[in-house]
């Protein structure tokens, strides 16, 4: 039974072009009650594009969970974080089963595999799937003690990236058997030697890549863009373009998102989705943020513009620890 | 049709989980952490006492995570220390599958899940669906605690194995939770009908 995005909606950073449904409020305050805050627009935000039943079951994918709520607290309770996923659960009006996925930076699009899985198997009619990464110095000292932080700036496929710049996001999407963007194949993969290396090696990002053009039955041609990982890490970028080169030859328009939004972790696949899917309605592709002089080792050059014509998109995510993914989108 | 191979139902005392990871993979799993060490012991136990087999999904769950990791890295950075790349490492709970992975095993899905107490028939229902592109599915529970827990299970298409079939009515059905619902399996000494959340399973030795 195919599976579509029928409606999303996102609370982000944004630029030019990337423009989110709802602008996250300061940082500060009650951690929870700002996560829940921005459940409720962003909840509300989606509503006011599709409704859905009040049984409808929940996937929350994050890397992080609550553990910017445990960091304040002096003495923390460790509660499951499904009860945090029910939470936010409840600020969508959402009541039917909850399930919190973890899959470090995939975690978004592992949960959308998941939710798209039970409606093809007929369990459910609609699902909601939630990707939401907010604020926490683990994941900033993290990710930073691994060496994956840039100096400055994001700058993806640029010739002077020097690493990730980590985002905040709340994104919600709503799959169905009906919508715009049909969900064509959602392929997935993992590095073995993921655990210790900074970036998926570019064969196992290729596999992905190929599974999700035989899974959709595409041929490379098909793909009018793709929607890169591409964050702006010296490696992770550089293998991206080369197992990009192995699988579709000649490159289409490609762009990335997280020079815009920064690396928002669990949250980027349905935030990249949800701000792409807005981008493409609108008719234009965004301009990669960040990216100014081209790398001729990559050989990529991101480009945003005017894309009516744009039906397929191949839409990559890689993450810590060799997780990596590649959903097969078409327009329906 | 689905069947239930290798149940495999592991309990370890928290003070002997080092020594019982060293014991079973020398000292590669040093720097995964506690979290890491205690899945791969029990589903590596399972794989072990199945029939090879092809590509592997992947579908463990927990309440609570790689708690004790957590706990010591929140001390770490309460404390003003920065914090180290290898609490980071252990706090991630689906780097087990990546370790898995680079055990030789074809793993070619993996989802590292937290679900409610009575949600457990949800997993052998998302097993079923990625049954349709892999060959087999390691299903785990992995809970930490003064006693921890890592039981596993394989699921497959073929026999042999224990059946298990979704029930249209779970009147019948004994109650029974995520923590609990395979180890009552692999005790069963025939069949079984298990509920939890308004959903039920039976399961028939074959």
């Amino acid at each position: 039974m195919p599976v579509f995005v029928r409606a999303a909606a996102v609370a982000s950073g944004g630029a030019a072009e990337v423009v989110p449904d709802v602008a996250l409020p300061a940082v500060g305050g009650d951690w929870m009650e700002r996560a829940e805050s921005i459940a409720r627009a962003v909840a509300a935000k989606l509503r006011a594009k599709a409704d859905f039943d009040s049984n409808i079951p929940c996937f929350v994918g994050s890397s992080s969970h609550f553990i910017g709520a445990l960091e304040m607290q002096k003495d923390p309770a460790l509660d499951p974080p499904a009860g945090f996923a029910r939470r936010l659960a409840g600020c969508f009006g959402a009541g039917g089963p909850v399930v919190s996925v973890d899959t470090a930076c995939t975690s978004g699009i592992t949960a959308l595999g998941l939710a798209a899985d039970m409606i093809a198997a007929g369990r459910c009619d609609h699902a909601l799937v939630l990707g939401v990464e907010l604020s926490n110095r683990l994941s900033r000292e993290g990710f930073a003690a691994l060496g994956l932080l840039s100096a400055g700036a994001a700058r993806p496929c640029d010739r002077q990236r020097d690493g990730l710049v980590l985002g905040e996001a709340f994104a919600a999407l709503l799959v169905s058997r009906s919508g715009p963007w049909r969900i064509a194949a959602n392929a997935s993969a993992i590095d073995p030697a993921g655990l210790a290396a900074p970036a998926p090696n570019e064969q196992v990002m290729a596999k992905a890549m190929r599974t999700a053009l035989a899974d959709a039955r595409w041929r490379a041609g098909d793909v009018d863009l793709v929607k890169l990982q591409a964050g702006g890490s010296p490696t992770g970028d550089l293998a991206e373009a080369r197992a990009l080169r192995a699988v579709l030859g000649h490159l289409p328009r490609h762009v990335s998102l997280k020079g815009a939004i920064g690396h928002t972790l669990g949250a980027s696949g349905p935030a990249e989705l949800a701000l792409l899917i807005a981008a493409l309605a609108r008719g234009r592709v965004p301009p990669t943020e960040g990216f100014a002089q081209s790398d001729p080792e990559l050989g990529l050059a991101p480009s945003g513009g005017d894309v009516g014509g744009v039906r397929r998109v191949l839409f990559n995510l890689a993450g810590f620890g060799g997780s990596v993914a590649s959903v097969a989108l078409e327009r329906a | 049709m689905i069947h239930l191979a290798a149940p495999t139902v592991m309990r370890v005392p928290a003070g002997e989980l080092s020594a019982r990871s060293r014991d079973r993979f020398a000292s590669d799993l040093r720097r995964a952490g506690g979290f890491a060490q205690l899945c791969l012991l029990g589903a590596q136990a399972c794989l072990d006492a199945a029939r090879p087999g092809g590509s592997l999904g992947v579908l463990w769950s927990s309440s609570r995570g790689p708690v004790n990791a957590v706990r010591a890295v929140l001390a770490e950075a309460a404390s003003g220390e920065p914090v180290m790349p290898f609490s980071f490492v252990a706090i991630q709970p689906h780097l087990a599958a990546t370790i898995l992975a680079q055990r030789g095993v074809d793993v070619t899905r993996a989802a590292f899940v937290r679900i409610e107490d009575e949600a457990w028939p949800w997993l052998l229902a998302q097993a079923a669906s990625w049954l349709e592109t892999c060959e087999r599915v390691l299903l785990g529970r992995v809970e930490e605690g003064e006693v921890h827990q890592s039981d596993w299970c394989l699921l497959q298409r073929e026999s042999p194995g224990i059946l298990c079939e979704p029930l249209a009515k779970p009147d019948h059905a004994v109650p029974a939770t995520a923590a609990d619902w395979l180890a009552r399996i692999a005790a069963a000494p025939g069949r079984l009908a298990l509920r939890g959340g308004g959903e039920a399973w039976r399961f028939t030795p074959t």
